[in-house]
């Protein structure tokens, strides 16, 4: 039976960006994964550590912040070690298409909900949601269209908005998917800019859901934008993420030109271990068992809604290697009173603890798999949705994993 | 020591196990291109919710589904959501009744054969104008659709007249699928040359068409029967402890998951362990090391598009690793999600369009990458891709044939 250098379970980001990392150091690598990861879900900007000030360099910030948090999965990459990967992951996208941090700082971009959030790295369809000015913004609501509540966005940000009927009949109901599709041909993407400029009132920014195409967002943007004569951005909308597909859709051409195969669509529910370390996995695919045998794994399937963790009655399970979960004491401490609240809920910091390798210990710091790595939103001691993280932890870890692994 | 728990997988018509993530709304051919159909998120789980057994259907929308099965493929929940619209479509079918182009269609394996006898007369007609017309009249068979010829000798037929190869080699036993009998012979020809080329004795079982037209009108009883009997056909091949190998990927899903998982066959775990596709077990063999087959360098640009039931098969894509042996061909793969023809979806008249405009981006893929030669694994695709494109389409095996050395 073939015999893989690394297998990677689980497709998000961190995933994603270990099987790359490892196919570019000459591994045979398999990525397997229960479903297409979460890229398509909540993708859309870099964060990498959003709590920090606008005003800090994030450089010169992580690494004061890293200080102060010695158990956070960066406190493993170290401020260094997110810089590279961070760079590794923007060679993936030259441009047209490329990434940016606008000066090297956090920037606060409008979301789906009408709000700005801090983020870090922005595609350049996003760019100038950062450097929007209200009095000066239209957004732009598209008709039928129900992912993307055009007045209620306006209405929040206190710009003016408009909802524009689309330039072909017959497409109420229309999802992202199919209207980026639409994007990616020319006349309709004129036609749409036709509509906006004519119920401009002067604005020199507009703010379009994120629906510019899939093959050449770059390109929807700059007709777009040479039609209107102001600047677009894109606002990252409810799932499916267009922009998340995109950034699946390059790392899986990059992945299989490179030789790495993909098995999605089928979980990973079970491990042989042999003295302490891993020798293959199982994927159920009915009425089959599929046996995946490697040299080393990197385990990178997320917490409870990729399955990388389960929440059982009372505890917090790891269901694949059986690995311990930092968690809290008790279900009754799992969560706050309230559910929209500044601090995190306890149970967002459970996880996988590991050693500086980032291969999973137990209470005592020992290593429980010699050939295991973690990788991703699974580690423990980090709060992504409240540092504004997620990414950031799934590229810097991602990029770790594989190298450690393939130095062992 | 094993861990992990494999046995948590949700009772299959579970709606609830659906959290509306939407991540199969960024992959549905269908609703990707007409908000006439809800898309999987909503025909599947969401309208599960609201559906019994003891109320008449009202999912007017279900047949629009192609059973691509790429939403299965990405749902992080592991909900089976083509199975629970194609449950849908069957109850919807069943109470609304199916047309006899829908009776007909399916049953072009008892056809075929006949057609593929008189192909000299047959195919000229299907090309006739006035025909045409009247199968679109008459019956809802899409004008515009090229439909395949026939040939003949079948492959069938071609297998029984060649002189029998030496015989002490390891066996491994075929299944063609109807295409490959009838419309096809060369893809067959090519996988028997393949395997003989690689150190196997082939031998063809008796077997008949696998069933997957029938699941397509949600003929489930339909299906069963061709399942039982090809179990009947099949399960002796491997009780002597020969693998089988298929060539059609769709023919594959099929014979190897949805005898099982869907129709819940009895032996059909016992067929599956032993059931192959070709270039997976091809590149299992070269993998092994056994009896390393060297192919004569081709320089050429050649693009492989893998079909939707080959990703649901779970196998990554065997085809291009052994395209990859092939000194000098310049092989991409097509970064476009299905081809849209959907088997006999894309010949019905009032799906041609939607089929059409599925397969209109991978066309445009097509064109930029301007390859001299098309493969890929589904005859299905490999139908849409010619009439779309004009480029040749192959099977990988006719082109790995092609190269053989010596």
């Amino acid at each position: 039976m073939k015999r893989w250098d690394l297998i990677v379970i689980g497709m998000g980001l961190a995933g994603l960006t270990a099987a790359r990392t490892a196919m570019e150091m000459g591994a045979k690598v398999l990525v397997v994964g229960r479903g297409i990861g979460s890229l398509s879900l909540f993708g859309n900007t870099i964060d990498v550590l959003g709590e920090l000030n606008p005003e800090t360099e994030m450089e010169s910030g992580i690494r004061g912040w890293i200080a102060a948090h010695p158990d956070h999965p960066y406190a493993r990459t170290g401020a260094e070690g997110i810089v590279e990967a961070l760079n590794a992951f923007r060679t993936l996208f030259p441009p047209p298409y490329a990434f940016a941090a606008i000066d090297g700082r956090n920037s606060l971009v409008p979301t789906g909900a009408g709000t700005l959030r801090p983020t870090y790295l922005l595609p350049v369809t996003m760019a100038a949601g950062a450097s929007m000015r209200r009095e000066e913004t239209l957004i732009v609501g598209l008709r039928g269209f129900k992912d993307f509540q055009g007045d209620t966005v306006s209405l929040h940000l206190r710009c003016r908005g408009v909802t524009v009927s689309l330039p072909r009949y017959g497409l109420e109901g229309a999802t992202a998917l199919a209207l980026a599709r639409l994007m990616d041909e020319a006349p309709f993407r004129e036609g749409l800019g036709e509509m906006i400029r004519q119920q401009m009132a002067g604005e020199k920014f507009i703010g379009i859901p994120a629906v510019l195409g899939l093959k050449d967002p770059a390109g929807v943007l700059k007709t777009l934008e040479a039609i209107t004569g102001a600047r677009v951005f894109e606002i990252p909308m409810l799932p499916p993420s267009i922009p998340g597909t995109r950034i699946f859709h390059r790392f899986r051409e990059a992945l299989i030109a490179g030789g790495a195969a993909f098995h999605m669509g089928h979980p990973a529910t079970g491990a042989a271990v042999e003295n302490g370390r891993c020798t293959e996995i199982y994927a159920e695919n009915p009425p089959l068992t599929s046996t995946y045998r490697a040299d080393r794994f990197i385990l990178a399937n997320g917490r409870f809604l990729g399955g990388g963790l389960w929440a059982e009655m009372n505890r917090i399970r790891e269901p694949l290697f059986n690995l311990p979960v930092f968690q809290p004491g008790s279900r009754g401490e799992w969560f706050r009173e309230k559910f929209f609240q500044p601090e995190s809920h306890p149970i967002h910091r459970s996880g996988i603890l590991t050693d500086a390798d980032l291969r999973p210990v137990d209470e005592e710091g020992r290593v429980i798999l010699r050939n295991v790595w973690a990788a991703g939103s699974i580690l423990a001691h980090h709060q992504a949705i409240e540092e504004h993280s997620r990414e950031g932890i799934d590229i810097a870890t991602g990029f770790l994993a594989a190298r450690r692994a393939l130095s062992a | 020591m094993t861990t992990g728990n494999a046995n948590r997988t949700p009772a299959r018509t579970f709606p609830d196990v659906c959290v509306r993530c939407a991540t199969c709304m960024a992959v549905c051919p269908v609703s990707r291109v007409t908000p006439r159909f809800p898309g999987p998120k909503q025909a599947g789980p969401g309208a599960q919710r609201f559906r019994s057994a003891s109320e008449a259907s009202v999912d007017d929308w279900i047949e629009l589904c192609t059973s691509c099965h790429l939403c299965d493929t990405v749902c992080p929940a592991g909900v089976p959501i083509s199975e629970l619209n194609l449950m849908a479509k069957a109850k919807f079918l069943d109470e609304r009744g199916r047309t006899f182009r829908d009776w007909l269609l399916v049953r072009s394996d008892l056809f075929g054969e006949l057609a593929a006898r008189f192909s000299g007369i047959v195919n000229p007609l299907m090309k006739n104008g006035a025909i045409r017309w009247l199968l679109d009249r008459l019956l809802g068979i899409d004008r515009r659709r090229d439909l395949p010829g026939y040939e003949y000798p079948t492959f069938r037929q071609w297998f029984r007249t060649r002189p029998a190869p030496e015989d002490r080699k390891p066996e491994v036993a075929y299944f063609y699928g109807c295409f490959t009998n009838t419309n096809e012979t060369d893809v067959g020809k090519a996988a028997v040359a393949l395997l003989e080329a690689h150190g196997f004795k082939v031998t063809v079982p008796p077997q008949r068409c696998c069933g997957i037209p029938r699941l397509g009108i949600g003929d489930l009883r339909g299906a069963k029967e061709m399942g039982e009997r090809n179990l009947d056909l099949l399960l002796p091949t491997v009780r002597r402890g020969i693998d089988i190998v298929f060539s059609s990927t769709s023919c594959g899903l099929m014979l190897r998951h949805e005898y099982g998982r869907l129709l819940e066959l009895p032996g059909a775990g016992e067929l599956a362990m032993r059931l192959f596709d070709l270039c997976e077990f091809l590149a299992r063999v070269r993998g092994e090391g056994e009896s390393v087959v060297r192919f004569r360098p081709l320089p050429m640009k050649a693009a492989y598009f893998a079909p939707c039931h080959l990703r649901s098969l779970n196998i990554g894509l065997p085809a291009l690793e052994l395209l990859r042996f092939v000194p000098e061909l310049d092989i991409r793969v097509i970064e476009a999600e299905c081809c849209g023809l959907g088997g006999l979806y894309g010949f019905k008249k009032e799906k041609y369009e939607i089929a059409e405009e599925i397969g209109k981006d991978l066309a445009e893929e097509v064109a930029r990458m301007q390859p001299e030669i098309l493969l890929t694994d589904c005859e299905g695709c490999r139908m849409q891709l010619r009439q779309l494109t004009g480029i040749r389409t192959l099977h990988p095996a006719q082109l790995l044939r092609d190269v053989l050395q010596g």
